[in-house]
């Protein structure tokens, strides 16, 4: 159960910071992005890029070579160019739409059509090969009462890290309370004078920097893959509800919750021989849990008036 | 005769293209002044003010603010023209606390600090709440915070919507009250009421707007008496 724990708070870490993306720009766009899981992987996918060695044909159909670039150099251009992509989604998709007014359903649908579309982009480019970071193997080590890698428990702390400086900047700076003046109404923001486009490009850039973060996570932790992203999507969509849509600190809650019950899920009895199952009981909870708290753990009830 | 600050000139506006809900309406705003708009739901009493502030397209007419042309200028510029809006509803932001709502209303103020202190000068109640949720505001409360708010950036012109919906009789009191001293220190007030009577009594100018166009207009005391507009919408109060 408790090397469990363990796998569970990086897998908790990983939904976490990808949760925290996800509903920021929900929050602010209403926009639910399917999409996002593919920024996730471009996280992944871009590092991969950036730091394997010149003499490694790990992608782009064997014919270009990767850029040996220092692996903490990589990471940060992979979530540079994250966030280009979703500044670029904005600017030329998104902001159209929303110009047109084109209803939330659509707007759906469009996330899930990209979402298709880059996954299988991916697939071409990257190839359905499962990759690895160059990095070297590291061996287990106990911390307080877990065991992990050096590494992987590195990468817990920095994605606590970040939660922490994402909650301070949202709740203390301008920029923060501009953006949660738009996520509560985004008429009345802009007749308070705020350039609501520019906070809405703003959130695009920072939620995908996010979770391209969250692919650099969960490569750095499992593997490469063209669906990576695809594939704890819906972990991210539980982790998200379960705190309370549109609340950054019930994100970071819930992300974390459903991590951990994903993979202690595994050391229940009844899960034996059927630990392909695991996502199973971590979203049997989140419904319970939403049947008596349907606004998540940490949503609130507001007046309306 | 004072200066002008908002003349609308044929103003044409909707929400849905091709389907304007205002069909031509013209409308002055001179400084000092309370003009109300009234007319029966559907006018498109609100849709002008909107319009006003560029959260809808116009499609044709024309807006100026102090005699120069602004029409289809961006709301966040409008805010910097000097003109301020309380929207009927949502004119809170309810999951920010008091202070920060202020804070968001002088986002465009140069120095802010000081246009706060002025508010809960004026506004005391907001100082003694300022750590609160405004989402936890009583609807009277709400609506003060909205109009200071819309304050906050010194506006010459204030646009009103329907402040007194849904709020008690004592609430709708002191809302008018609050807008009467707001109006003494020199700003001009554009209203949208249902409440007519209540409106044309407190005004100097109104407005009577039909199917997206000027019915009446006339001084706030004259509309109240006038058969046609009793007849028109004040019958049945």
């Amino acid at each position: 159960m408790l090397d469990q724990l363990g796998n569970g708070l990086l897998l908790g870490i990983i939904i976490s910071v990808a949760s925290v993306a996800l509903s920021l720009l929900y929050g602010v766009t209403r926009i639910v992005n399917f999409a996002h899981g593919e920024i996730i992987a471009l996280g992944a996918i871009a590092t991969l890029f950036f730091s394997s060695p010149l003499d490694y044909r790990v992608l782009f159909l064997e014919k270009f070579s990767p850029l040996g670039l220092n692996f903490a150099i990589s990471c940060f251009l992979a979530i540079v160019v994250c966030g280009l992509f979703g500044g670029l989604l904005e600017v030329f998709l998104f902001r159209p739409l929303r110009k047109n007014d084109v209803g939330n359903i659509a707007v759906l649908v469009v996330t899930i059509g990209l979402s298709i579309l880059v996954r299988h982009l991916y697939l071409l480019f990257a190839t359905g090969k499962v990759q690895n970071f160059p990095l070297e193997l590291q061996r287990r080590q106990t911390y307080l009462f877990f065991d992990m890698t050096p590494r992987n428990f590195n990468v817990l702390i920095a994605g606590i890290i970040v939660m922490i400086i994402v909650g301070l900047l949202l709740t203390y700076t301008r920029l923060g309370k501009a953006m949660r003046a738009v996520r509560d109404s985004e008429e009345l923001s802009s007749v308070s004078g705020i350039n609501s486009d520019n906070i809405i490009l703003i959130t695009w850039v920072s939620s995908s920097m996010l979770a391209g973060l969250a692919g650099i996570f969960q490569a750095t932790i499992n593997d490469v893959r063209w669906n990576m992203g695809f594939l704890i999507l819906l972990l991210i969509f539980a982790g998200t509800v379960l705190g309370g849509i549109g609340t950054s600190f019930g994100a970071m809650v819930g992300g974390l919750m459903i991590g951990i019950m994903v993979q202690v899920s595994v050391g229940l009895p009844f899960m034996e021989g059927h630990t392909e199952a695991k996502n199973a009981v971590a979203l049997a909870v989140m419904i319970l849990i939403l049947l008596f708290r349907p606004q998540g753990i940490f949503g609130k009830k507001e007046r309306i008036s | 005769m004072n200066k002008t600050i908002l003349e609308c000139n044929g103003i044409a506006a909707g929400y849905v293209k091709g389907l304007n809900i205002l069909q031509g309406v013209d409308l002055v705003v001179h400084e000092g002044e309370i003009v109300s708009i009234i007319g029966p739901n559907g006018a498109g009493k609100s849709t002008l003010l909107k319009a006003i502030m560029g959260l809808i397209k116009v499609s044709a007419g024309r807006f100026y603010i102090n005699g120069i042309e602004k029409t289809n200028l961006s709301t966040h510029k409008i805010v910097t023209e000097g003109i301020g809006y309380v929207p009927q509803v949502a004119n809170v932001f309810p999951s920010l606390t008091i202070e920060e709502n202020l804070e968001i209303g002088a986002w465009s103020v140069n120095n802010k600090k000081e246009s706060i202190k002025n508010i809960y000068t004026n506004f005391p109640m907001l100082s003694e709440r300022k750590k609160d949720k405004a989402g936890n505001l009583s609807g009277g409360q709400r609506q003060i915070l909205a109009l200071a708010r819309a304050l906050i950036t010194s506006p010459s012109l204030l646009l009103l919507d329907e402040p007194s919906a849904g709020l008690s009789p004592v609430a709708i009191n002191e809302v008018f009250d609050s807008i009467k001293e707001i109006n003494d220190s020199g700003v001009s007030i554009l209203l949208v009421e249902q409440n007519a009577k209540r409106a044309l009594a407190f005004s100097d100018r109104g407005y009577v707007l039909d199917q997206g166009r000027n019915a009446y207009q006339g001084k706030g005391e004259e509309l109240l008496n006038d058969p046609r507009v009793i007849d028109l919408y004040l019958g049945k109060l």
